[in-house]
């Protein structure tokens, strides 16, 4: 075989792993934003149930209740795209968190058996929230790194693939195991 | 459950008297294997002389070998009585006082299936052994414990057989309160350790006897452990940063190397000792400050990581 055929097909093996692995980074990106979509959902599911529960006791909290709602009915409008949907959650985030430290004023509802299985099962969407966010993190920061990097940054280019953007984790997220334990006080 | 300084105050206090029956009985038996030992290495030294002055090299290795294992055998049968004594008006005691729940066998060891059913360790073992065994409940969660020590046949084109130390140390197993459906297993990172992040980073992710590679957003703790899981999001649902900033505390504590898997609704920990823990000082004095918190912070260790990674804690309800 002749020198000038060889480097033709390892370059053409080099151009297509290189393709192929841009490809799989960015379906691992659109695969884990699939899950926290749906895990999203799950939560969004358990607002209204939440909201019903609460709203008889909380009469200073009224206009948190009124947000989250609304950003229930924001959230479910179909054809949202990722960035909004992320923007969405960060704000439900943090509301949720207003209310669940909100319960902690009322002793009927710290003690209300309907509201102990409400908070134990957002914890757990929470929690399963949480883990999708932070895979989906590095997912977004493989994929992202791969487009600066040489030499995958020429390829990605031409593939017209565009940076994706990273969920911003709160603060208070990071301690979520922190917020449960003021339940059990 | 009771603290550190509680329990040496146990073992001073309460367990005193029979500590010092025991010292009685070690000073004794210590006497005993160093006489019989200097006896039994001179008879060696001269059988072994004699074959090497007459007999082939290969008979004389042939002794050797037997001659250590019988070293081992004679030991053990010295101090056995002591051995189990102290098992049991010491260790036993102490083990009750942590917490009345725990059941003690100074017989029994973990089974060999959860070994295997942990895949912390690749090589399958062909020999497990152990004992100590610890089973209970702490806050309404179940845990056992055991010394194990798992090893491997190996036998060369000779047919001579050799057993390879698979691990040896301190093997827990616990109920964990998340549920999930996949396999995580978090391992010591050698592999960075030694080749660095680059050709080590790489290594991991192309270990194919494992899952895929799970890059964890914690320096330090990537730094200590490689995770590898079957599902990228359950591994960080499990490993949380509060778990994580946990299991970093517990290594630190330990001061041993820690295997960590999460399987089947189980958490299996192994601590890599190296050694067969809670067994009778014979060469040092029971009484002595250094000895007495080996067996207390061993056993406080073990039977801390219920509150120590929160395993108690019942937050998440199934959806």
């Amino acid at each position: 075989m002749s020198t000038p055929l060889i480097i033709i097909i390892v370059l053409a093996i080099v151009l297509i792993l290189m393709y192929n692995s841009l490809v799989a980074k960015k379906n691992q990106v659109d695969n884990i934003f699939a899950t926290i979509d749906a895990q999203l959902k799950k939560r969004y599911d358990l607002i209204p149930n939440l909201v019903a529960s609460v709203s008889k006791y909380m009469e200073h909290e009224k206009s948190i209740l009124e947000d989250i709602t609304k950003l229930r009915s924001e959230a479910n409008k179909p054809n949202i795209s990722q960035k909004e949907k992320i923007d969405l959650d960060a704000k439900i985030s943090s509301a949720l968190g207003s209310i669940m430290i909100a319960v902690e004023n009322y002793p009927d509802l710290k003690a209300n058996e309907n509201v102990i299985h409400l908070q134990h099962s957002l914890n757990e969407v929470e929690a399963q929230i949480a883990a999708a966010r932070r895979a989906y993190n590095q997912a977004v920061t493989d994929y992202n790194n791969a487009l600066e990097m040489i030499p995958t940054n020429i390829m990605a280019n031409a593939m017209g693939y565009r940076q994706k953007e990273l969920f911003v984790i709160p603060e208070n997220e990071r301690k979520n195991i922190d917020v449960g334990e003021l339940f059990n006080r | 459950m009771k603290s550190i300084s509680e329990l040496t105050d146990f073992y001073y206090n309460r367990l005193y008297p029979e500590l010092k029956i025991l010292e009685e009985q070690r000073k004794t038996i210590k006497k005993r294997v160093i006489n019989i030992g200097i006896i039994y290495l001179l008879f060696v030294a001269l059988i072994s002389f004699y074959l090497y002055q007459n007999v082939s090299f290969d008979i004389l290795s042939f002794f050797l070998i037997f001659a250590l294992a019988g070293t081992k055998w004679l030991y053990s049968y010295l101090i056995r009585d002591y051995s189990i004594d102290f098992k049991n008006k010491i260790i036993a005691p102490l083990i009750t006082e942590i917490d009345e729940n725990l059941q003690y066998s100074p017989h029994l060891h973990i089974l060999a299936s959860d070994f295997n059913n942990s895949r912390l360790f690749r090589t399958r073992p062909d020999r497990i052994s152990g004992n100590d065994y610890v089973k209970g409940e702490i806050d309404g969660t179940a845990i056992e414990f055991s010394d194990l020590l798992a090893e491997k046949k190996h036998t060369d084109s000779k047919g001579r057989e050799s057993w390879e130390r698979v691990f040896l140390g301190l093997f827990i197993v616990s109920e964990f309160p998340k549920k999930f459906h996949g396999q995580t297993v978090v391992l010591p990172d050698s592999a960075q350790k030694i080749f660095g992040d680059l050709v080590g980073g790489w290594l991991q992710k192309n270990n194919t006897s494992r899952n895929e590679l799970v890059k964890m957003d914690n320096v330090e703790f990537e730094k200590e452990f490689v995770v590898y899981s079957t599902d990228q999001i359950e591994a960080r649902y499990i490993l949380t940063p509060a778990m994580m900033q946990k299991l970093l505390h517990f290594k630190k504590k330990t001061k041993h190397p820690i295997y960590v898997s999460f399987i089947g609704g189980k958490i299996y920990l192994a601590i890599e000792y190296n050694s067969d823990m809670f067994e009778a000082s014979v060469f040092h004095s029971l009484l002595e400050y250094k000895i007495a918190m080996e067996y207390i912070q061993t056993l406080h260790l073990a039977v801390g990581i219920v509150e120590e990674l929160k395993l108690n804690q019942k937050l998440w309800s199934k959806l």
